[in-house]
This record gives C-alpha cells, sequence and structure tokens, in this order.
C-alpha cells in the first residue's frame, strides 16, 4: 500500500481550509477584477480590407462618423487599426500623396487587443496605460467581437458606483 | 469607496491635466494640424486674447474636412471647431468631467478663477485617474496583441 492509501482519512487536513476569497472594499473594485471584458457591451466592429485605399477609409469614417477602422485581412484576423490619430499623423499633411495607397501602409500594425474573457480591468488598463482609446475585443479563437471606446468602460464602470 | 462620492469630493486640479496645443481663431488648419502633431493631442484649443477658451479643433474635424477636400492651407481652425465644447474649472469636482466625458465630449478644457487655459484633459486623463484609484486592479493587467500565438495565463 502506497502512502497515500495509507493516510488515516480522519487525520487528513485540508490544506485549504483556510483560504479566504479575497474581500473587496468595493463593488467597483470587486467588478473590475471578477467581471470580464465581455460583460462590457461593445461598439460594432467596423471592418475595413488591408487592400482598401486611404481615401476608402477617411470616406467610411466621415460618412459613418466613426473614430476608428479595424483593419481585417482575408482569414478575418485583425492585422491593424486605423484611428483618427493616424489620420493625424500618417495622413492629413499629404493626403492627395497618400489617398490612394493601401490602408496597410498608413495603419497602426499589431494593436494591443483584449479579450471578452480578460478582467474588465484589462480595457482600462489598454486606454489608461498603454493609451489606445480604441481597443479591440477578441472572443475564442481570435474571432473579432468589437470595440471598446472609454465611454464604454465608463458606462460599465458607473453601474457599480453606488453598490 | 463609494466612487460617485469620491468624484464628487475630488477636484479637477487632481487630475493628470496635460499642456495643451494652443491657436488662435485666425490659425489655418495645416498650421493647427502640426501644433496637435507636435504636443501629441487630438485637439487644438482656440484661444481668445485674453487666454480663454473659444473652441477646440479636433482630429474628428480633420477627418471631415479631408474627405470634402477643404483646403488646409487657406481654411482657418475657426470655421470647423467642435460644437461639443467644454469647460470646467481647477476647483470643480471631477464628477463634473466625468458628466462631460459621457455625454460625448472627448476633451475638457481646464481653466482657472480668471477662465485663463491651465490644462487639457477628458478621456484619457479619466481613464488614467481610474487606474491611479485601482492601480492593484488596472496596472497590473496584462496587455496583448492578436499576432500573440499564446498567452501566458489565459
Amino acid at each position: 500500500m502506497n502512502d497515500f492509501l495509507a493516510h488515516d482519512p480522519d487525520k487528513f487536513e485540508d490544506p485549504l481550509a483556510n483560504f479566504d476569497p479575497k474581500e473587496y472594499e468595493s463593488s467597483l473594485q470587486e467588478a473590475l477584477v471578477e467581471r470580464t471584458v465581455g460583460q462590457i457591451p461593445p461598439q460594432p466592429a467596423q471592418r475595413i480590407s488591408p487592400t482598401d485605399t486611404v481615401r476608402d477609409a477617411v470616406q467610411k469614417m466621415a460618412q459613418g462618423n466613426l473614430a476608428s477602422l479595424l483593419v481585417v485581412d482575408q482569414q478575418g484576423c485583425v492585422i491593424g487599426i486605423f484611428t483618427e490619430r493616424d489620420v493625424l499623423d500618417n495622413v492629413a499633411e499629404q493626403y492627395e500623396r497618400v489617398a490612394d495607397h493601401a490602408i496597410s501602409e498608413v495603419m497602426t500594425a499589431d494593436p494591443a487587443v483584449v479579450y471578452d474573457s480578460d478582467p474588465s480591468a484589462a480595457a482600462i488598463a489598454s486606454i489608461a496605460v498603454a493609451g489606445h482609446r480604441h481597443v479591440p475585443v477578441l472572443g475564442v479563437g481570435g474571432s473579432l467581437i468589437g470595440t471598446l471606446e472609454p465611454r464604454h468602460v465608463f458606462a460599465f464602470m458607473e453601474k457599480y458606483f453606488d453598490k | 469607496m463609494n466612487f460617485r462620492k469620491f468624484l464628487q469630493e475630488e477636484r479637477v486640479r487632481s487630475l493628470p491635466l496635460k499642456e495643451p496645443a494652443v491657436v488662435d481663431s485666425h490659425t489655418l488648419v495645416r498650421a493647427a494640424i502640426a501644433a496637435m502633431r507636435t504636443k501629441s493631442l487630438g485637439c487644438a484649443v482656440i484661444l481668445g486674447p485674453q487666454q480663454q477658451p473659444l473652441g477646440v479643433f479636433t482630429e474628428h474635424a480633420v477627418v471631415g474636412l479631408l474627405e470634402k477636400s477643404v483646403p488646409l492651407d487657406s481654411t482657418a481652425v475657426s470655421a470647423c471647431a467642435d460644437p461639443e465644447f467644454h469647460v470646467v474649472k481647477l476647483d470643480d469636482p471631477i464628477a463634473k468631467v466625468w458628466s462631460a466625458v459621457q455625454s460625448g465630449a472627448r476633451f475638457v478644457c481646464v481653466v482657472d478663477d480668471q477662465q485663463q487655459l491651465v490644462g487639457l484633459t477628458g478621456q484619457r486623463g479619466l481613464a488614467e485617474f481610474v487606474c491611479e484609484c485601482f492601480a492593484r486592479e488596472i496596472a497590473v493587467q496584462r496587455l496583448s496583441s492578436p499576432q500573440m500565438k499564446t498567452r501566458e495565463g489565459a
């Protein structure tokens, strides 16, 4: 008989018996850790192909009143993001020269993303720490769910202000 | 901590304020864009003769100007200032900035008692403030890229 089976069950001590679940000072603090990004309603993803032109993107943003577009390849993977900041930094002062170039030349490649299973705090970290105002939300397997902006995260937080 | 009460008690001067890009109402759009890029900001504040904010010119407006092929070298920023223009004082509660942002404002001008511009805040400033308040929950988060094939701890 091995040592485990020889152990007297009456003398067994559960090593987790003294485990106390984490206590939070407020519901908001708890929500930031225990609630997931998937519980923050995002904006539907606005997609564009990497071969679409800068002019296409600018028109789509202006006519749709959009602040960002996600650049998605043929496999459905997010390979970049094109935001108002990219327009300002990479396009505005030379628009006529780059208007017919592919968006992939002026987008921000490999943007920071959050997964719907991440803690909701991850969305705020992407905005406050990494400095991204538009954060793509991915699901299982990298499927694109939407885009989070500060106002979505703040609205989520407000639900826990008074609890 | 009741965060709503906390936002009422804390003053705007506690927020991380940014040094704004400033222009006057006659500044041409191209020059305003250059000022915004220099400061890495998404807007330029249009100031009056007493340094009081008269409006903001945003990168959102730039998209519209490009789409309409508006000439950047002959258009003044005052012709395309953002109608969503919010001003708070240094001693106003942060809750006022929060309300402005949740009503759609991205940028909020901060002025002193003489109504002179002293800084800029808004969505980013609030996010940084929240991060400071909940540093143990937020600052420890791992940031991901879609190109990462494996994710530790996922």
